[in-house]
C-alpha cells in the first residue's frame, strides 16, 4: 500500500516535470502596421577580364539604420545583407531557402528569415517581407563579396554607400523595389519603388496575366556593343531594345516540340499584347494583358502543354513584316525574342534568336493529377540586355486525391 | 500427453542448442587481431628548418639567413611561406648565396617578408574562382591571390593558383608552424613606388619615358590609376624607328598620340599576366578586347600557358579598327616570365621587347593629306 502511494507520487511528480519542461515562453515578433516589400538588385555584373577591376554591385540593404556618435552606421532596424544580382526567374515561393548553399541573396527577403506577407486576396505574399509602414530611411551600401556579415566587416569596408534615401510606404500595400542603373553613359544609379495592384484587380482564375516593363538604363541600346555583357545566352536581347517597343505573343501547342516552327494555338500567333516604353522613374503599374489558360484545343481542363514566345518589335515592324532572318541576333535593337518554356534552361533546337525563361504557367503535381496546370500572374522586366520573369502565385483549389 | 512432453523436450533442447551456438558465435566474433594505428608524424619541421633542408630552396634559404628571418620563421607562427624555387632566382640573375651580398639588406628583408603571410593559408581556404583576393603579408602590404578551379569538389580537381602573378607549382606543404607553397617566380612588389617613379629608375626604358613625356602621357602615370603598362625597351622602340633623335625632332600634333604611345597603356586595369589564364578557366574567355583612347584602334589582348613551351606568355594584337577586315598593325607575343608583373602602387608594369607601331603608321589623317 505504502509503496503504491510512493510510486503514485513519483509518477505524478514526473508528469509535472515533463509538462513544465515543455513550457517555454515564445515572443512572437510582430509588426503593427506592415507594408509588404520585395527588393530586386537589377544592377548586373559578370566575371570577365574586362570587368575585373570594376566595383561589384553586391550590397547590404539597411532600413532605418542607427548611426553612432561619429555618424557611421552601427546597426539597422532591418538588414538585408548579401544582396546579390537578381536571378532571371523569381519564383512564386522563396524556394531558394531550401536548395541553396550560398549566402548570396538574389532578392529580399529571399533567403532571409523574416516575417513575410500573408495570403492577400488570394495572392501568396510569402516572397514579400513585412516592413514598418510610413517614412523609412533606406540605404544600400556596397560590401565585399564574402561571407562576413556587414556589421562584422572592417570599418573601412562599410563606408561605400550607393543610395541613401527616404521612401514612404503605406500600410497593407504591396511594393516592389528595384535597384537600377539609370544612365548607362554617366553610370548613375537609383531606385524605383512600385506599388503593385494585382491584389486589388478582379483577375479571373482561368486567365494567365502578364505585364511588361523596360527598366533599361538611358543610352544602353545606343551604346557600343563592346560595352555590353558578352553572354551568348542573352541572344537577341544582348544589344538592348529601343525605348518604345510593341510586344507580340505566340502560344505554341507543345513543350515537347522545341522549335519556333512548331504548331501554335489557333488565334495566338503573333498576337499583340502591349506597348512598353523605357522607364526608370515612374512607379506606374503597367496594365496586365491576359490569355486563357485553356486556349489550346488539346487541353483537357487539367493540364495543358502550351508555352509562350514573346516578340518585341520597334514600332513599324510586326511579326508579319519582320525584315530579319530568324537567327539574327544583332537586329539594331529593333527585334528581340523571349521564349518561355519548361524550366527556362532548355533551348529550342531550331535556328532562332530567343533568350530563355521558364514557362509562365505552373505545371505541378496536385492530388491525383500529375502534372496539373495552374494560371499565374506574371511580370516580365527588361533591364539592359537581360530579361527577368517574376511569377506570383494565386491561391489554388485544394488537390483532389 | 507423453507425446506432448516429448515434443516440448525436443523443442527445449533445440532452443538450448541454438543459444549455445549463438553464444559461441558471439564469442568467435569478438576475436580480432591487434589493430595498428598510423602514428602521426612527429617530425614535421618548422618553416625555416624545412626550407634549410630542401635543395630546391637553397637561395631562398640563403636570403632568410642573410636577413635573419630564419629565426623568426622557426617561431610559433602560424605562417604561410611562398617560396620561389632556385630556378626562379636564377631567372632574375641570382645564382649563388653570395649574390645576395650585393643587395641592400633592408630592401631584401622587405621583399622576403612580402613572401610570408602571418596566417595558415591552405589552398582550400581561398574561395574558388576568386580573383585578386587580397591577403596581408608579413611586410604589412597586401598580395593578390587568384585561383581558377576546374571541377572544384571533384575527385581530381585542378586548381591554378597565383600569388601576385607568380604561379604556385607545389601547394599545401604542411609545416609544424604553418604551410608552404612553392612559386615558379618571385613576386615583385615595388611597394610605395608608382609606375612613374619605377619607369624613370630604369635605364632600359629611357626612350619610352622620353616619348611619354613628349606626347603628354607622362603626368597621368603618377595618378591613382590603376594602369597596366607594357613598357617597351629602347631596342624595341628603335626597331620601330623611335629613338631619342626622332623624339627631339618630332611634332606631337602630327601623330595619333593615343596609339603611338597610348597603345602601351591599359587604363583602369590592374592585370597580372596570369589573370588571363585564370579567367580562361573561370569563364572560358581570358581575352580582353578594347578600343584605344582614340576610339578607333582596337587591341586584342590575352595570355596563357601554351604549347610547346607551356610558359606563361602574353599576346597583343593591334588592329586599325574593330571590323573583321581591319589592318593588323602589330601582333606580338612575349614570354619572359621573370620580367612580368612588377607590382607598383598604382598598377602593374610588364616588360616588352617589341614595339607596337612605328610613327609613320599613326600619322593623323589631316596631316597625311597635307
Amino acid at each position: 500500500m505504502k509503496t503504491q502511494r510512493i510510486l503514485h507520487g513519483v509518477s505524478v511528480l514526473g508528469l509535472f516535470l515533463i509538462l513544465f519542461a515543455a513550457c517555454t515562453k515564445i515572443d512572437y515578433t510582430q509588426i503593427a502596421e506592415p507594408a509588404y516589400l520585395r527588393v530586386f538588385n537589377n544592377i548586373n555584373y559578370v566575371q570577365t577580364m574586362g570587368s575585373k577591376d570594376d566595383k561589384v554591385p553586391y550590397f547590404c540593404m539597411l532600413i532605418n539604420p542607427k548611426t553612432g556618435a561619429d555618424g557611421k552606421f552601427t546597426g539597422a532596424e532591418i538588414i538585408g545583407d548579401f544582396l546579390d544580382k537578381r536571378d532571371p526567374y523569381a519564383p512564386p515561393y522563396p524556394s531558394h531557402i531550401g536548395n541553396s548553399t550560398s549566402l548570396s541573396n538574389p532578392e529580399y527577403p529571399g533567403k532571409e528569415n523574416v516575417l513575410v506577407g500573408p495570403v492577400l486576396n488570394g495572392f501568396d505574399l510569402s516572397s514579400w517581407a513585412q516592413i514598418p509602414s510610413g517614412e523609412v530611411r533606406l540605404v544600400f551600401a556596397y560590401r565585399p563579396k564574402n561571407t562576413v556579415p556587414f556589421f562584422e566587416l572592417e570599418e573601412r569596408l562599410r563606408n561605400d554607400i550607393l543610395i541613401d534615401t527616404v521612401i514612404n510606404l503605406q500600410s497593407k500595400e504591396v511594393y516592389t523595389l528595384h535597384l537600377l542603373q539609370k544612365d548607362f553613359v554617366k553610370k548613375d544609379h537609383g531606385i524605383l519603388l512600385r506599388q503593385e495592384n494585382f491584389h486589388k484587380l478582379p483577375l479571373s482564375d482561368s486567365l494567365v496575366y502578364v505585364n511588361f516593363y523596360n527598366m533599361s538604363a538611358k543610352g544602353f541600346w545606343e551604346a557600343d556593343a563592346s560595352l555590353k555583357d558578352d553572354d551568348y545566352k542573352l541572344a537577341s536581347f544582348k544589344y538592348g531594345i529601343k525605348d518604345e517597343m510593341n510586344v507580340y505573343m505566340s502560344l505554341y501547342e507543345s513543350q515537347e516540340e522545341l522549335s519556333h516552327y512548331a504548331a501554335t494555338v489557333k488565334g495566338y500567333r503573333g498576337k499583340f499584347m502591349s506597348t512598353i516604353r523605357r522607364n526608370t522613374s515612374s512607379d506606374a503599374v503597367s496594365p496586365y494583358a491576359s490569355f486563357p489558360l485553356w486556349a489550346s484545343n488539346h487541353a483537357n481542363g487539367i493540364r495543358t502543354s502550351i508555352w509562350e514566345r514573346f516578340d518585341f518589335f520597334a514600332p513599324g515592324m510586326n511579326p508579319v513584316t519582320n525584315p530579319f532572318y530568324d537567327s539574327d541576333r544583332n537586329t539594331g535593337s529593333n527585334w528581340a525574342v523571349l521564349n518561355c518554356l519548361l524550366n527556362g534552361k532548355v533551348g529550342l533546337t531550331s535556328n532562332e534568336n530567343g533568350t530563355l525563361l521558364p514557362n509562365l504557367l505552373v505545371n505541378v503535381h496536385s492530388g491525383k493529377d500529375n502534372p496539373r496546370t495552374f494560371a499565374t500572374v506574371n511580370t516580365i522586366e527588361v533591364v539592359n540586355g537581360r530579361v527577368y520573369l517574376t511569377t506570383i502565385q494565386r491561391k489554388y483549389a485544394p488537390p483532389i486525391y | 500427453m507423453n507425446r506432448n512432453i516429448k515434443y516440448k523436450m525436443s523443442q527445449m533442447r533445440f532452443i538450448g542448442c541454438f543459444f549455445v551456438y549463438l553464444f559461441i558465435s558471439i564469442l568467435q566474433s569478438c576475436k580480432h587481431d591487434n589493430l595498428t594505428m598510423p602514428v602521426p608524424n612527429e617530425n614535421i619541421r618548422p618553416a625555416a628548418d624545412f626550407i634549410h633542408n630542401n635543395y630546391e630552396m637553397r637561395l631562398f634559404d640563403a636570403a632568410l639567413q642573410k636577413t635573419g628571418m630564419a629565426v623568426e620563421l622557426n617561431g610559433a607562427g602560424p605562417f604561410t611561406v611562398l617560396v620561389p624555387n632556385d630556378l626562379a632566382f636564377n631567372e632574375i640573375g641570382i645564382f649563388r648565396p653570395t649574390d645576395f651580398d650585393k643587395m641592400n639588406k633592408d630592401s631584401l628583408r622587405r621583399m622576403i617578408a612580402y613572401h610570408i603571410l602571418p596566417r595558415r593559408l591552405y589552398l582550400r581556404d581561398i574561395p574558388s574562382n576568386a580573383v585578386d583576393f587580397r591577403y596581408a603579408t608579413f611586410e604589412g602590404s597586401e598580395l593578390y591571390a587568384s585561383i581558377g578551379s576546374i571541377m572544384p569538389g571533384a575527385t581530381s580537381p585542378s586548381n591554378m593558383l597565383f600569388f601576385s602573378g607568380a604561379k604556385a607549382i607545389r601547394k599545401d606543404v604542411v609545416l609544424s608552424n604553418g604551410v608552404l607553397h612553392v612559386l615558379d617566380k618571385l613576386m615583385k612588389p615595388q611597394f610605395e613606388k608608382n609606375i612613374q617613379e619605377w619607369l624613370s629608375d630604369k635605364k632600359e626604358y629611357t626612350v619610352f619615358v622620353a616619348g611619354l613625356k613628349k606626347f603628354g602621357l607622362w603626368d597621368q602615370l603618377a595618378a591613382k590609376g590603376p594602369f597596366t603598362v607594357f613598357a617597351p625597351t629602347n631596342e624595341a622602340l628603335e626597331k620601330k624607328g623611335i629613338t631619342m633623335s626622332f623624339l627631339d625632332s618630332a611634332v606631337p600634333q602630327r601623330y595619333i598620340t593615343e596609339v603611338l604611345f597610348g597603345a602601351y597603356i591599359m587604363y583602369d586595369k590592374h592585370f597580372f599576366i596570369s589573370d588571363s589564364q585564370v579567367f580562361s578557366i573561370i569563364n572560358s574567355n581570358g581575352s580582353y578586347k578594347y578600343h584605344l583612347k582614340d576610339n578607333i584602334h582596337y587591341m586584342e589582348y590575352f595570355a596563357n600557358e601554351a604549347y610547346p613551351t607551356w610558359k606563361m606568355s602574353y599576346y597583343m594584337k593591334l588592329r586599325s579598327n574593330d571590323t573583321f577586315y581591319s589592318i593588323i598593325l602589330a601582333d606580338i607575343s612575349y614570354s619572359v616570365g621573370a620580367k612580368m608583373d612588377y607590382l607598383c602602387s598604382n598598377g602593374v608594369v610588364h616588360d616588352l621587347d617589341q614595339g607596337l607601331v612605328s610613327p609613320d603608321q599613326v600619322i593623323k589623317k589631316e596631316e597625311n593629306e597635307k
